[in-house]
């Protein structure tokens, strides 16, 4: 057992890699899902702009200030994003067309990148300060991964602590619960909503940022990219942050430990983990809490 | 609103209906986008004797787009060099967008021939695409000349209306197999490649002349297609069985992806990377930068030919299009190039006449790639280059090692 540990430490710290840079992604289709009841199908496509922000502004070999700038413009720009797509699902109640709306707006987003940034793949450099490797039980491993666990990790505290914590938290979660009350109060809940759209989209667009020297930039990559997302949110459960986190972790593992250990099933490990979760817990493995909790 | 965060059996169910509903929605979406918005040459067959039309189908749409306009950059080039006539016809060309598969090739195909009156078809990038579509040109009577697609199964069973002026999958990867017995010698190989129909023939065609000149395999592994974006636990697979060199197929944004990997978790420095070259072609290698140096493949052309035929074309193109030419740009140069030499000898320019014609053309002395002919199931007999990513005047480039003897 503690050889095989041995073996595959690097894997599961893959896993784990995956899984960070996948919650960031998850989480914001998730609370969307279970604030706004909106799925929005646009969440991968948004995730692919984040990731041509770093094709469009790293250049060969960016700076330690060019990183951090191109999150900031990611966040920016999926921020914005959100917000559009918050206005134009608003007036929309029925799920159906909101997927159509949505899905529609993917296309045309993903069309529209196609045409600016080409058809071919385009790789996107990890940034310099980020790019050695460290030795892990004799064999190199990318920092640059390490790195990515540990942004997964910040963005949940800051998460559960701005939706558990904070005055702002407890008006998003005041507005799930009971929107009219928080109209009452004089509150206007659809910029509340509008910001948490928007708030999830700008995750959205800096984890395909972050994802994107390991995944590259491409178009068809934003379908992946949602395909994903949504088998999290499924595992984990609709609308709760744990439940996003949990899924993430698990797909993550599944994606690599599980494609390890039995490759010969590998196309159908994630497919298989999905429809397990339906048969046994259809809710979710965590789903959010009754009352507004997340 | 109130009952969102209170959902029981019922509500996750209905929700998950509305996901499921979705995603067979995006795939929908996803078949039915590309046969718009290309409609040039409405006026379909043009009367004249004198004019033949040519349809060109490439994908214009989705993961193959970049490759199709390749196809269509070189098309074109060679019709431009012959005056928009080939023997003494005037060409009319009418594409079509032939998308990811074969869902929307074949109305775009049957557009082609049933609407537009095509005499002959050239094109075609995915194999999948190309055996979904054949039977529809043998029924209908036009040749299709396959300037990409390589699954063996197209041409086993040679049909008068069905060429390939590309290569077949086991054929371009077997080319390396005695190489690679030679220069790991008594160490073995690893193979790892893409899980489909492509990547078992490419695989199979290598590890058959590999073993053959007496090479060990380590192990070998399929990874999911389309769906595998890291490479890890694949490459610490192949770290751990010991191989000392590594035989991979992967094509597009894959082949960037892998070539990355194999160098970031620092492969490239133990084992040596063999495989064929599509996976270091065209906008790839671009992607992947200095972690393909090293690499060695082998394929039907490379831009690095030293041949004053291939250095005119080369800069031909450069000219029009600004951008060194690839495999699929020269194949479908060809493609043209075998057009212009059935209509120089055929009866009638209509498909059953294109098709007979095709069969006498014999050798084409004048190809970037070198001279080839059809051999008898109609794909090409042609020379295989052994090709090394080098960097040549600060960019990076495929080249020639020698002409791989069999």
């Amino acid at each position: 057992m503690l050889a095989w540990f041995d073996a595959n430490t690097a894997t599961i710290l893959n896993g784990l890699a995956l899984g960070a840079v996948l919650f960031l992604i998850a989480v914001g289709l998730s609370l969307v899902f279970g604030t706004m009841d909106v799925l929005n199908l646009a969440h991968g496509a948004v995730s692919l702009m984040g990731a041509y922000v770093g094709v469009a502004m790293y250049g060969a070999a960016p700076t330690t200030g060019m990183f951090f700038l191109a999150m900031v413009i990611a966040a920016v720009i999926g921020f914005a994003a959100g917000g559009i797509l918050a206005g134009m699902v608003s007036p929309v109640r029925n799920h159906l067309r909101q997927a159509l709306l949505t899905l529609g707006m993917a296309l045309i987003v993903a069309e529209l990148l196609q045409e600016v940034f080409g058809p071919e793949v385009r790789s996107v450099p990890v940034p310099g300060f980020l790019s050695s490797t460290i030795n892990l039980m004799g064999n190199p491993y990318p920092v640059y991964r390490l790195a990515m666990v540990a942004a997964g990790v910040v963005v949940a505290i800051a998460l559960y602590i701005i939706l558990e914590r904070t005055r702002a938290g407890a008006i998003v979660r005041a507005t799930v619960a009971d929107r009219a009350m928080v109209e009452a109060i004089g509150i206007r809940t659809k910029v509340v909503l509008a910001l948490v759209f928007g708030g999830g989209a700008a995750l959205a667009a800096v984890g395909g940022l972050l994802a994107a020297p390991i995944l590259g930039a491409q178009p068809g990559l934003d379908d992946q990219i949602l395909l994903l997302a949504l088998v999290i949110v499924v595992i984990g459960g609709l609308g709760s942050l744990r439940g996003a986190l949990l899924g993430a972790l698990v797909v993550g593992q599944v994606q690599t430990i599980g494609v390890s250990v039995v490759n010969e099933f590998a196309s159908f490990l994630l497919f298989a983990a999905l429809a397990a979760v339906l048969l046994f817990r259809p809710q979710g493995l965590l789903p959010a809490r009754k009352g507004a909790h997340v | 609103m109130s009952e969102t965060f209170s959902r029981g059996g019922r509500t996750a169910r209905r929700t998950t209906a509305v996901l499921a509903g979705s995603l067979t929605l995006m795939m929908l979406t996803a078949c039915g986008g590309g046969s718009l918005g290309n409609a040039e040459g409405d006026d379909g067959a043009s009367g004249s004797a004198d004019t033949v039309t040519v349809g060109l189908a490439v994908p214009q749409s989705g993961v193959y787009a970049g490759l199709g306009e390749d196809m269509t950059q070189g098309f074109e080039l060679y019709l431009e060099q012959a005056g928009n006539k080939l023997s003494g016809h005037e060409i009319e060309v009418v594409s079509a967008d032939t998308g990811e598969g074969p869902q929307t090739a074949i109305p775009a195909v049957s557009r082609l021939i049933k609407q537009d009156k095509a005499d002959v078809v050239a094109g075609i990038v995915s194999s999948a695409t190309a055996l979904g579509i054949k039977d529809t040109f043998i029924q209908a009577e036009v040749p299709l000349i396959i300037a990409n697609a390589g699954a063996n199964d197209i041409t086993a069973e040679p049909s008068p209306y069905i060429w390939r002026t590309s290569y077949t999958n086991g054929e371009v990867s077997g080319a390396i197999g005695k190489h690679v017995a030679e220069e790991v010698g008594d160490g073995s190989v690893y193979l790892i490649a893409a899980d489909y129909a492509a990547g078992q023939e490419h695989v199979n065609g290598f590890k058959e002349q590999f073993e053959a000149a007496g090479g060990k395999i380590a192990g070998e592994t399929f990874t999911p297609f389309g769906t595998t974006s890291d490479w890890q636990p694949y490459l610490s697979k192949i770290r751990s069985s010991g191989a000392s060199a590594v035989f991979a197929f992967y094509a597009g944004s894959e082949a960037a992806n892998f070539v990355q990997q194999y160098s970031t978790f620092g492969l490239a420095k133990e084992a040596q990377l063999y495989g064929n070259g599509f996976i270091v072609e065209g906008d790839v290698l671009q992607a992947q930068g200095k972690a393909a140096l090293g690499i060695q493949t082998s394929l039907n052309y490379s831009p690095m030919i030293d041949t004053e035929i291939n250095n005119k074309f080369v800069e031909a193109y450069m000219e029009a299009y600004d951008e060194v030419p690839t495999v699929y740009a020269m194949q479908a140069y060809d493609a043209a190039a075998a057009i212009e030499a059935a209509l120089e000898s055929a009866d009638s320019t209509d498909g059953p006449g294109i098709a007979a014609a095709l069969s006498e053309v014999g050798e084409f002395e004048n190809s970037p790639r070198g001279p080839w002919s059809f051999n008898e199931n109609h794909d090409p007999e042609q020379s295989y280059y052994l090709r090394e990513v080098q960097e040549v005047d600060g960019k990076l480039a495929n080249v020639v090692l020698n002409e791989i003897q069999d």
